[in-house]
């Protein structure tokens, strides 16, 4: 059967169908778009936070809004090439822009790698710590000698699995373990599910000697020949460890009880976001077991700098200013927000010019830290807030901005599926019916530019404004 | 739908100076993001504004949407009535059925 209207328009509507088709879709795909974009005005005006102005990594976004204009040119011109019947140019033009997709979505995955690896620790006065997690965030549990397991009577989530749950974070070999009866074994897959059916049994047998109508947990207890300790992330505790806990409950609902050894974050500071601080020189960044006064310093040179700047551009000569400080987020965040790059602070250029420190300023940091550029604090867990790596979890801003560039990314990913279909398996179309091609291209390519007028929003939003 | 050669050819070079266009705008919109206009609100609207044209450009040149038959605006109109209404939702949220004025 022939499809009808693939090449000549169809009387009624004056196009072929395929057009119809598209157009219909992409009014769909506008209202999904801008059903998110509407998001993110909701997100922005209600953010309780300072939003996020240049905090992503503009040199890409800028080469990634070029790529997608170029490939939005480029399958225009293999449109053209093809209705100008130069094979060769239309496959180049198709290719070109199908690695152009490639190039995007390269780019976008560096981007959201740096931000998968990249934390932000709120500490209990509101101060913002950002920087790296060397080995992510562990804490130590020790002097543990008993695993309490439950045995769960009837299908529950939390029930005893020791093996996957709990084995895994032991420091070092996994001693050996007495049972309740006296037998000493080795705790594996194995042993465990015969333990547990010994369980399973001792509750079915109690329930009915009880007249019980459900079958009830059961405990098992194991004494470990040594002292554990555990070294685990947080994350796969049923809760999170208060301070000094003195026991610790895991995720299948196995309870130990010791000693924490060790909870505190280990973090490679690389900003300090003073914004939300209420009394900024006491912010707890500066505790002297955290970064102590040079950093204070640092933050008050800072901070006089960017006044006499914002003086100096928006003083109207009567000692005020023809700008608010207040409403100025980007005065806000000169003051308030400081990056660091190096493990000792630098002097600033503004103590610099009074000549002061200039031996010091040319200085290395003589510390030999071996993790290069940024100071590391060890966080108490009980000054920690909240933290996060920059995801969705974060605040809000990252919430819209994974959602809007990954649905983006996913439309870039389907266009370079099409696109390269057409020129990887319509090989026989191109020869025979060349003019129907030329329409499947067209269509393809309207995908693709409306992929690229998002991104032309997008891209202002989110990295630059 | 233009289709001799020589239209074509026309079309090419119209392709290009657009694209063009597009990168010229968006350096603009990158640098002016960079200057601090009398209030953060403005330089949104002028961003905004820079990113419109684009888009104006990209869907009536690229798209074709400066000459297609009637049938796509028809379709195009539903759109923008209901994208409207969703961004209008922002206005209505500010008008809280549920909560009295004067409790």
């Amino acid at each position: 059967m022939d499809i009808p209207y693939t090449v000549t328009a169809r009387p009624d509507t004056g196009l072929y169908n395929a057009k119809v088709g598209i157009w219909l879709f992409l009014a769909s795909e506008v209202m999904l778009f801008g059903g998110l974009f509407s998001s993110y005005i909701f997100l922005r005006v209600g953010a309780d936070y300072p939003w996020p102005v240049h905090e992503l990594n503009v040199t890409l976004g800028f080469v990634n809004t070029l790529v997608l204009i170029g490939s939005s040119v480029t399958v225009l011109l293999a449109w053209a090439n093809l209705k100008l019947r130069n094979i060769a140019k239309y496959k180049m033009y198709m290719i070109i822009t199908v690695l152009c997709a490639g190039a995007f979505m390269v780019n976008k995955s560096f981007e959201y790698k740096a931000k998968f690896q990249h934390y932000s620790v709120t500490l209990t006065d509101g101060t913002i710590l950002t920087g790296h997690l060397p080995h992510g965030y562990e804490i130590e549990f020790g002097d543990v000698t008993t695993l309490n397991l439950t045995v769960a009577g009837k299908h529950s989530a939390v029930d005893a699995d020791p093996v996957d749950y709990v084995l895994p974070y032991i420091k070092g070999e996994a001693p050996k373990f007495k049972t309740e009866s006296g037998e000493e074994i080795v705790l594996d897959k194995a042993s465990f599910t015969k333990l547990r059916a010994e369980a399973h049994e001792k509750a079915v047998a109690k329930a009915k000697a009880d007249g019980l109508k459900e079958t009830p947990n059961w405990n098992i207890k194991l004494t470990a020949a040594s002292p554990i300790t555990f070294v685990l992330p947080p994350s796969k505790l049923l809760a999170k460890p208060v301070a000094g806990a003195t026991a610790i409950a895991f995720r299948d609902g196995t309870t130990v009880e010791g000693k924490m050894i060790n909870d505190k974050m280990t973090l490679e500071v690389d900003g300090i976001d003073l914004r939300a601080t209420p009394d900024k020189e006491k912010s707890l960044a500066f505790n002297e077991h955290y970064l102590g006064e040079p950093w204070k310093k640092a933050f008050i040179d800072q901070r006089e700098h960017a006044i006499a700047e914002f003086n100096e551009k928006y003083g109207d000569g009567k000692g005020g200013t023809t700008r608010d400080p207040l409403k100025s987020a980007t005065h806000q965040k000169h003051m308030f927000f400081v990056p660091i790059h190096s493990a000792t602070p630098e002097v600033h250029e503004h103590a610099k010019a009074e000549g002061e420190h200039k031996a010091e300023a040319h200085a290395p940091a003589e510390h030999g830290d071996a993790h290069g550029h940024h100071p590391e604090v060890h966080l108490e867990r009980q000054h920690v807030h909240f933290f996060s790596n920059f995801t969705p979890k974060l605040n809000s801003y990252y919430a819209i901005y994974f959602t809007l560039t990954g649905l983006h990314g996913l439309h870039v990913v389907a266009g370079a599926l099409v696109l390269g279909y057409f020129v990887v398996f319509n090989g026989r179309m191109l020869r025979e019916d060349p003019e129907r091609l030329a329409n499947r291209v067209e269509v393809g390519g309207l995908f693709w530019h409306f992929v690229d007028l998002v991104w032309i929003f997008l891209f202002p939003l989110l990295y630059l404004l | 739908m233009a289709d001799s050669p020589q239209e074509i050819q026309k079309q090419v070079k119209k392709i290009l100076l657009i694209g063009a266009i597009l990168i010229f705008f968006t350096v603009v919109t990158v640098a002016l993001s960079y200057v601090e206009l009398p209030s953060h609100s403005l330089n949104i609207i002028v961003g905004m504004i820079l990113a419109t044209i684009k888009a104006a450009l990209v869907a009536l040149v690229f798209m074709h949407l400066n000459h297609e038959a009637k049938l796509v605006y028809k379709v195009l109109a539903f759109t923008g009535a209901f994208v409207t209404a969703l961004f209008l939702l922002f206005y209505f949220s500010n008008i809280d059925p549920l909560v009295f004025k004067d409790f």
